[in-house]
């Protein structure tokens, strides 16, 4: 059984379909790209699956379930965590404050408890450790470059361990020195277990690091197969440069 | 420390300054203070006992007590998730019609109904909340100005209430030396239950997402915090106590009558107050309250009940938004200059 599974999903804005008819799954253990041109609809579709949006038509299934239509924090709470093409963080918040904030909660009695528990400051600052910037942990978050919020991003996003992780472009904006850092992590977690899905424009980090690869145009999935696969496909082709 | 410490210890006391779990040793001195502020509270009224000549510093006492229950109360819902009610007069009013009502159909006394008079004030919002918090940003502002409308509206037409002209309650039956110590006691606790509310909100992760909410709602939502839950909870929250100090003051005015407990904007004082103390903060609506009231109090001895008092207060305010644009407490914050004794979190 597929960990994520998107049948027929349809969203339209207006008199605009943002993502047509899309169906694809989403293997669980796998690094799955996901690209496209610009207004494809990629960024809508994980808006899609975080809840954010609901779909016109069409079902979402994650590990089974359908999770259409739940708000995000419940999908959120069923192992889907998601980071932001653009890094947005609690920018009065110190960074621990923004990661333990990601820590799930279970009714009342939880939210009486204090804000930061020990566990979950230890575990935070873990977090933060092993993506290298435990040194901010009590600096005010909108203080940190933008690397360094998209490391937080990544940070945050672990916090309530989830199955599955939704990276919106995690190379935009970061210097090829840090990119081999955020490559590297997900990489490490990746061997640990968790699946990504990963909106991408930087061809050779898709190629380098997800299998398989799928293509979206207008809309819809072009193509879905290995880097190689893909890189040879026409219709691919045609759908960045134009047809021929 | 042993003398030779073992890497072990040294790691270890490291980890615990790292983790900040090192205790500040004045914090006790911010407890000694507070502690005994509220023993001088306490004890103030004695010399009204003795001596006949302290009403009015009780009465303004009370009348600060009020505000500071309002401004604390607010705060959870302005200060702490963002929203900004112009409405939570509302919530006092209400508190003063319920106590005020029982007082005159059933004969209970405001000073035993008053909790009751805050669960009412607290399903009043729960239940406005679950209909306007699903909206965000401002439409939810115009939204706390209409409920103010809506219920001077029902309650001007509410004619066992009295209608407009409302309806005046039977007074506390104690010689005029005495009458405002009940009052005095009544306020200062809901003052301090709010305030106490407030703190213990700010410290818990209810606060925390209340804070994620006023930050980035969606990043909030998306990290796994349930935010209409959040909302609504803190709107209805916010409502308590300033429905318990409605009933008192309404008991103390000993009248109810909708002009005065509905007024439009009757809430942008308190919205002042908490803006003028430093929003989002658990001090700042104390001191913004303190001020705000003193400030009036002076430029009305000062200048009579004219517009200048009004423009005197204004003036003020505006030259101390000039040096505090966070407000005094979260300014002072920002700036790390903020006295122990005014850090509560």
């Amino acid at each position: 059984m597929a960990l994520l599974e998107l049948n027929e999903v349809t969203k339209r804005f207006g008199g605009l379909t943002a993502v047509d008819r899309c169906s694809f799954t989403v293997e669980a253990g796998t690094i799955t790209g996901l690209i496209g041109p610009n207004g494809a609809g990629k960024t809508t579709v994980f808006n899609l699956i975080s809840g954010l949006l609901k779909p016109d038509v069409g079902k979402i299934l994650f590990a089974g379930e359908e999770v259409n239509g739940k708000p995000p924090h419940l999908i959120t709470r069923k192992g889907i965590a998601r980071t932001f093409q653009i890094a947005r963080e609690f920018e009065e918040m110190t960074v621990l404050e923004n990661v333990i904030t990601h820590s799930p909660t279970r009714g009342l009695p939880d939210l009486l408890k204090r804000s930061v528990l020990k566990e979950e400051r230890e575990k935070a600052i873990a977090l933060l450790e092993f993506v290298g910037i435990a040194h901010l942990a009590y600096e005010e978050a909108r203080k940190l470059s933008y690397g360094q919020k998209k490391l937080l991003e990544l940070a945050c996003a672990l916090m309530a361990d989830p199955k599955l992780i939704l990276l919106d472009e995690p190379a935009g904006g970061v210097n090829p020195r840090l990119l081999e850092r955020i490559v590297e992590h997900i990489e490490t977690l990746h061997r640990q277990g968790t699946t990504f899905l990963i909106i991408e424009h930087k061809m050779d980090l898709v190629m380098g690091l997800c299998h398989p690869v799928i293509v979206m145009a207008y809309g819809k999935v072009l193509a879905k197969g290995s880097p190689e696969e893909i890189q040879e496909d026409p219709r691919v082709l045609d759908a960045y440069l134009g047809a021929a | 420390m042993p003398e030779n410490p073992s890497r072990d210890e040294i790691v270890k006391a490291r980890k615990e300054v790292y983790l900040g779990s090192v205790v500040a040793p004045r914090v006790e001195s911010r407890k000694l203070f507070l502690f005994s502020l509220l023993c001088a509270l306490a004890l103030f009224p004695l010399l009204q006992v003795a001596s006949g000549r302290f009403n009015y510093w009780l009465h303004m006492l009370l009348f600060t007590f009020l505000n500071v229950t309002m401004a604390a109360s607010w705060n959870i819902i302005g200060g702490y998730a963002g929203y900004i009610s112009l409405g939570h007069n509302v919530f006092s009013g209400i508190g003063g019609y319920v106590a005020g009502a029982l007082l005159i159909f059933y004969g209970l006394s405001p000073f035993l109904t008053a909790p009751l008079a805050g669960v009412v004030a607290c399903l009043f919002g729960l239940l406005f909340g679950l209909i306007t918090l699903r909206t965000r940003g401002s439409a939810f502002i115009i939204a706390t100005i209409a409920l103010v409308l809506l219920t001077k509206l029902g309650l001007d037409n509410w004619e066992l209430l009295g209608g407009t002209n409302g309806v005046s309650l039977p007074l506390l039956p104690l010689p005029a030396r005495f009458v405002k110590l009940p009052f005095y006691y009544g306020m200062l606790l809901t003052a301090v239950g709010a305030v106490y509310l407030s703190y213990r909100i700010r410290h818990s992760k209810f606060g925390l997402g209340l804070r994620a909410i006023a930050q980035d709602e969606t990043k909030a939502e998306v990290a796994g915090i349930p935010t209409s839950l959040y909302k609504i909870l803190a709107f209805a929250i916010s409502g308590f106590f300033p429905g318990m100090a409605g009933a008192l003051w309404a008991y103390y005015l000993t009248y109810l009558r909708p002009t005065i407990y509905f007024a439009i904007l009757g809430a942008a004082e308190i919205v002042l107050m908490v803006l003028l103390g430093g929003r989002g903060t658990v001090a700042g609506p104390v001191l913004g309250a303190v001020l705000l009231v003193a400030m009036n109090e002076f430029f009305v001895a000062r200048f009579g009940s004219t517009e200048l008092n009004i423009a005197g207060t204004g003036l003020l305010m505006l030259i101390i938004l000039i040096f505090f644009p966070e407000g005094i407490v979260g300014t002072l914050r920002d700036r790390k200059k903020l006295p122990r004794l005014l850090d509560w979190g």
